[in-house]
C-alpha cells in the first residue's frame, strides 16, 4: 500500500555557511493511513523542527515531503493555505483555542472556514463533541473550562474536519495525568475505530505509550524505531524507557 | 551602571516600541506649541483691532489644549506603560529593587518627555509659519505671515509640558508599587466576562437619548421645560442624558445586535463571519467605554467645527442681506457729495433721494421691549421697486394708507406680528401694516428698519416726519481702503454704513473663531483617531496568537484580512455613526436658535471630518494586517 506521508532524507540547516547550524539530518520515514505514530527524543533533538516542515509552516533545506504523492513544499500560496485546511489537523501544547469563542464554535471554526453547509456542521461538531466527552460544555467560553477541557476542545477542533493527518505537539504537555490519560485513550480510540492517522510529538514516555509506533531522534537524526505489536500498554512503556536510557536521553527530561 | 544610564540604553534598545509613544507626545507638543506661538505673535496682535477678543478666545482655548494634551499624554502613557509590564515584572523577578524599578521608570519617562520637548518645539517652530498663514488668510488680510521664533511661547510650552510630564513620570513610579508580580505577567490575559444583552437597558439607552434630543430641539425661548429649568441646567440635562445613553445603547444594544446575528447560523457558520462576530461580542465592554468616548469626542468636533464654519460660511450673506448697498450715507452737505465722488472709480448705480424718519405711536404691536413710540424710516414705492429692480429683488405693490416693514432681524419668536396692525403718527394719520419682509433696500445701519408705503401716502406723511436725503451706492469690487477713505469724508451724523467695512469686522471676528474652533477640532479628531489606533492596535498584539492559529490551520491572508478590516470598520463606524447624529440634533438646535440655514456648510464639515477619519481607519487596518502578517512569519 502506498504510505500516506512519505519522508525523503531531509535535511534543515540555519543559519549562514560558516556559523552553520544543523538541525535534522538524513531523515527519512512513512506513514501509512490509519498508524498512530509517536516522535520522541531529548529537548533540542529536532523534534519541532520536524513537525513544523510536516506542518508545511517550515521549509527543509534538502529532501522532500511527499502525501499522497504531492511534494507538499512545492505548493505555493492559496494551494498550500488549502492543503493545510483540507489536509491537516493540529493540537497544540497550549490549546491555541480563540478565546472570543465559545467552545462549539472553536469546534466549528474549521468547518466553516471550508464553507460546511450549516446543518451538516452541526451533525459534524456533536458527533465530536461526544467523542472527547464536552456534548455540556459547548456553551461555554474558554476561561470557563478547565485545562484538559480545553485540550480535549482543541482535539475535537482538530478532527472535526477529518483530517488525513493529525499532527499533536506535545498535546499533554500541560495536564495533569487524569487529563492526559482522558486525551489520549480519546485520540487511541479514534485511531483504532475510525482509523485516523495520528501523529504525536512528544517526550513524555507515557503519552508515547499510547502509539502503535514510535520514531527516535536524536541530535538531528533518527536514532531508532520500536513497533507496539502485541504488547500491553504498560510494557510497551518498560520498552520506551529502556530505549531512552540505552540512547542516552536525558532521564529527568523523560520522568 | 546608575540607573540613569539603565533608563538610557533602555530606550535606545527598544526604540521602535517607544515610537509610537514619543510621536504622540510629540504631536501634543506641536500642537501646543504652535497655538501659543499663535497667542504671542506679534503681527496677530497688530492686525486684529479685536485682539482683546482674540486674546482672550486664545486665552480660554489654551486652556482647552492643556486639558486635553495632558488627558491625550496621560492616555498614551497608559497604554505604553501596559506593553512594558512583563518588563518591569522581569527587573522585579530578577531581584532589582522597587524603588529602583520605580525610579528607572521615572528617569526614563522625564528623558521620553524631554527628548520629545525639544522636537516637538522645533517641529512646531516649522509647522506655525504655516499656520499663522492660514490664519491671516481665513482673517481676510493680506500680510506674509513671519517666521519669528517667540520665546515667551517656547518658554510657556516647556513649563505646561514638563509639569505634565512629571506627573506622568511619577505615575510610572508608582506602577510598580500598584501591581502584584502575578498581575504584572499576566496583564493582558484576563478574559471579559461577556454582559448579557437586556431590552430593558437598551430600551433606557434609546429612551435617554431621545429624550435629550426633544429638549435640544425644542426652541429654548418658548419651551416650559427650558424656562423651568434654567438653560444652563436644560443644557447639562441634555448632554448627560445624550451621553449616558450612547453609553447604554453601546453598551447593550450593540451586544443584542450582535447576539441577534450569532442566532442566523446559516451566515455565521462561512468562514470567518463567526470570528469576527465573536470577536466583537468579546470586547464589548470595554468597546463600550471607549466608543462612548469616540462618540463624544467626534459630536463635539463636529458641532464646534460645524458652527462655526456655519457662521464663517455665512457670513458674507448676513452682511450682504444688512447692506444691500455697498456704500449708504445720509446726506449733511453737498460739499461732502462731491469730495465722495470724485474718490469713487466707477460705481454701478449712485442714487440720490428723498426719505423721510417718522416716529409712530406703536401701541398695538405691544412690543417686548414695552416702547409706545416707534421710529421707522420711511420710503416710496416707487423709490423701493427702483432699488428692487437693480438688486434683484421682488417689486412690491403697497395699498393706500397701508405700509410694508422691511424687518431684516424679524422672528416669529420676538417680533410684533404686524400684519393687520395698525400705528398712528402724531397728526393722527393711520398706517396699516400690510405685511413685512426679512429683506430690505437700504442699509441697516444708516436706515434702520424702513417703511414702504405708497407713493400718495408717502406725500402725507411728509408733514408727520423729518425729511432726510440718502445716497447709496453699488459697486462691483470696493476695498475695504476705498471704504476706510469715504469714512473719513463723511462725519458722524451721516451714519455711514459700508458692506466691505462690514465684511471685514465680521470675518476678523469669525475667522478667528473659525481658526481656533478648527484648531481645536483638528486636535480633536487627532486624538480621537489615536485612542482608537492606539486600542485596535493594542487588540492586534493580544489577538496575534489568535490569527497564527487561524494561519495554520489553513485560513488565507485574504479572508484574514477581510475579517480584520470588518472588525475595526464596526469599531470605527458605530461611534462616528452616532457622533454625527448627535451633532445633527445640535447643530438643528443651533440653527434654529439663530435662525440660519447651516445645511451646507455643516455638510462640507461632516465630510470632511469623515474623510480624514476615514484615513485614520485605513491606517489602523494595514498597522493590525502588519502586526498578524509579521507574527505570521515568524512563528511560521
Amino acid at each position: 500500500m502506498e504510505p500516506l506521508l512519505k519522508v525523503e532524507n531531509i535535511k534543515k540547516t540555519y543559519g549562514k555557511s560558516n556559523a552553520a547550524y544543523t538541525a535534522l539530518e538524513n531523515i527519512s520515514f512513512d506513514i501509512h493511513e490509519g498508524e498512530f505514530v509517536g516522535i520522541m527524543g531529548p529537548s533540542g533533538a529536532g523534534k519541532s523542527t520536524l513537525l513544523n516542515m510536516l506542518a508545511t509552516i517550515d521549509s527543509p533545506t534538502e529532501g522532500k515531503i511527499y502525501m499522497r504523492d504531492v511534494s507538499i513544499h512545492d505548493m505555493k500560496g492559496t494551494d498550500l493555505t488549502d492543503f493545510r485546511r483540507d489536509n491537516l489537523g493540529f493540537i497544540f501544547q497550549d490549546y491555541n483555542l480563540l478565546d472570543s469563542l465559545t467552545v462549539k464554535e472553536n469546534i466549528l471554526l474549521p468547518l466553516a472556514i471550508a464553507k460546511m453547509p450549516a446543518k451538516e456542521i452541526n451533525i459534524a461538531v456533536n458527533r465530536m463533541a461526544e467523542v472527547f466527552g464536552i456534548e455540556n460544555l459547548l456553551a461555554k467560553y474558554p476561561y470557563q473550562i478547565s485545562g484538559g477541557q480545553k485540550q480535549r476542545t482543541a482535539a475535537a477542533r482538530a478532527l472535526v474536519t477529518e483530517p488525513a493527518l493529525i499532527l499533536a505537539d506535545e498535546p499533554t504537555g500541560a495536564l495533569d495525568s487524569k487529563s492526559a490519560t482522558d486525551l489520549l485513550e480519546s485520540l487511541s480510540g479514534l485511531n483504532e475505530h475510525n482509523h485516523s492517522t495520528i501523529m504525536l510529538v512528544t517526550h513524555d514516555a507515557y503519552a508515547a505509550s499510547f502509539c502503535r509506533r514510535i520514531i527516535f531522534i536524536k541530535d538531528g537524526t533518527l536514532s531508532k524505531e520500536i513497533h507496539r505489536r502485541g504488547q500491553t500498554r504498560k510494557a510497551f512503556f518498560q520498552e520506551i524507557m529502556d530505549v531512552l536510557a540505552a540512547i542516552g536521553g536525558e532521564a529527568d527530561d523523560v520522568i | 551602571m546608575t540607573l540613569f544610564s539603565l533608563a538610557r540604553k533602555n530606550i535606545a534598545r527598544n526604540l521602535s516600541q517607544y515610537i509610537l509613544y514619543i510621536a504622540s507626545m510629540v504631536f501634543s507638543i506641536i500642537i501646543y506649541f504652535t497655538f501659543v506661538t499663535l497667542k504671542y505673535s506679534d503681527t496677530i496682535t497688530e492686525k486684529t483691532e479685536s485682539s482683546q477678543n482674540m486674546q482672550s478666545l486664545m486665552s480660554a482655548a489654551a486652556i482647552i489644549l492643556i486639558f486635553f494634551v495632558a488627558i491625550f499624554i496621560a492616555y498614551s502613557n497608559s497604554f505604553f506603560m501596559k506593553k512594558r509590564k512583563k518588563e518591569v515584572a522581569l527587573y522585579a523577578l530578577l531581584g532589582v529593587r522597587n524603588r529602583q524599578i520605580g525610579f528607572m521608570l521615572f528617569f526614563e519617562n522625564l528623558l521620553l518627555g524631554l527628548v520629545s520637548l525639544v522636537v516637538g518645539v522645533v517641529l512646531g517652530f516649522l509647522c506655525s509659519k504655516g499656520f499663522m498663514t492660514l490664519l491671516i488668510y481665513l482673517m481676510g488680510y493680506d500680510v506674509m505671515a513671519p517666521f519669528t521664533f517667540s520665546g515667551s511661547a517656547a518658554l510657556n510650552t516647556a513649563i505646561v509640558f514638563i509639569l505634565i510630564f512629571l506627573v506622568t513620570s511619577f505615575q510610572g513610579y508608582r506602577l510598580i508599587y500598584q501591581f502584584k508580580l502575578i498581575d504584572l505577567f499576566h496583564a493582558s490575559k484576563k478574559g471579559e466576562a461577556i454582559p448579557k444583552p437586556s431590552m430593558g437597558v437598551a430600551t433606557l439607552g434609546i429612551l435617554l437619548i431621545g429624550s435629550g434630543y426633544w429638549l435640544a430641539l425644542q426652541d429654548p425661548f418658548s419651551s416650559k421645560v427650558w424656562g423651568q429649568v434654567g438653560f444652563v441646567m436644560t443644557v447639562l440635562i441634555i448632554l448627560t442624558s445624550v451621553i449616558a445613553g450612547t453609553f447604554l445603547l453601546f453598551h447593550s444594544v450593540t451586544g443584542f445586535v450582535l447576539m441577534l446575528i450569532k442566532k442566523n447560523e446559516k451566515w455565521l457558520w462561512k468562514g470567518l463571519h463567526v470570528m469576527t462576530v465573536s470577536q466583537l461580542l468579546y470586547r464589548i465592554r470595554g468597546n463600550a467605554r471607549t466608543l462612548t468616548v469616540i462618540a463624544v469626542l467626534s459630536a463635539t468636533t463636529v458641532t464646534a467645527g460645524g458652527a462655526v464654519y456655519g457662521l464663517y460660511y455665512n457670513t458674507n450673506d448676513q452682511v450682504l442681506t444688512a447692506d444691500p448697498n455697498t456704500f449708504m450715507y445720509r446726506q449733511t452737505d453737498a460739499k461732502i457729495d462731491q469730495r465722495v465722488s470724485a474718490l469713487l472709480p466707477d460705481a454701478k448705480y449712485d442714487e440720490t433721494f428723498k426719505a423721510l424718519s417718522v416716529t409712530f405711536d406703536a401701541e398695538e404691536l405691544n412690543s417686548l421691549d414695552g416702547s409706545e413710540k416707534r421710529m421707522y424710516s420711511v420710503i416710496d414705492e416707487k423709490m423701493y421697486n427702483k432699488l428692487a429692480g437693480i438688486q434683484g429683488k421682488e417689486v412690491l405693490r403697497v395699498k393706500e394708507g397701508h405700509a410694508v416693514i422691511l424687518d431684516m432681524g424679524y422672528d416669529p419668536r420676538f417680533s410684533p406680528e404686524y400684519k393687520g396692525k395698525t400705528i398712528t403718527t402724531v397728526n393722527n394719520l393711520a398706517i396699516t401694516f400690510q405685511g413685512y419682509k426679512t429683506q430690505t433696500v437700504l442699509n441697516a445701519g444708516t436706515a434702520g428698519i424702513t417703511l414702504v408705503v405708497s407713493d400718495d401716502t408717502f406725500d402725507a406723511l411728509q408733514k408727520a416726519g423729518e425729511t432726510v436725503i440718502y445716497r447709496v451706492i453699488g459697486m462691483n469690487n470696493a476695498s475695504v481702503d476705498l471704504s476706510g477713505k469715504i469714512a473719513k469724508e463723511i462725519p458722524k451724523a451721516g451714519l455711514f454704513s459700508s458692506a466691505p467695512q462690514d465684511i471685514r469686522n465680521s470675518l476678523e471676528n469669525v475667522g478667528s473663531l473659525l481658526f481656533v474652533g478648527s484648531f481645536l477640532g483638528l486636535v480633536f479628531l487627532a486624538a480621537t483617531g489615536s485612542i482608537i489606533y492606539f486600542k485596535i492596535l493594542t487588540e492586534a498584539e493580544e489577538d496575534k496568537s489568535q490569527y497564527n492559529m487561524l494561519h495554520k490551520m489553513g485560513v488565507s491572508s485574504k479572508e484574514m484580512r477581510k475579517s480584520i478590516a470588518l472588525q475595526v470598520a464596526v469599531i470605527f463606524l458605530v461611534p462616528l455613526a452616532a457622533g454625527l447624529c448627535h451633532s445633527v440634533v445640535a447643530l438643528k438646535a443651533f440653527s434654529n436658535l439663530l435662525m440660519m440655514d447651516l445645511a451646507k456648510p455643516v455638510m462640507i464639515w461632516m465630510i470632511a471630518y469623515t474623510v480624514i477619519y476615514g484615513l485614520y481607519y485605513i491606517l489602523t487596518v494595514a498597522s493590525y494586517n502588519r502586526i498578524i502578517t509579521r507574527n505570521n512569519k515568524t512563528e511560521g
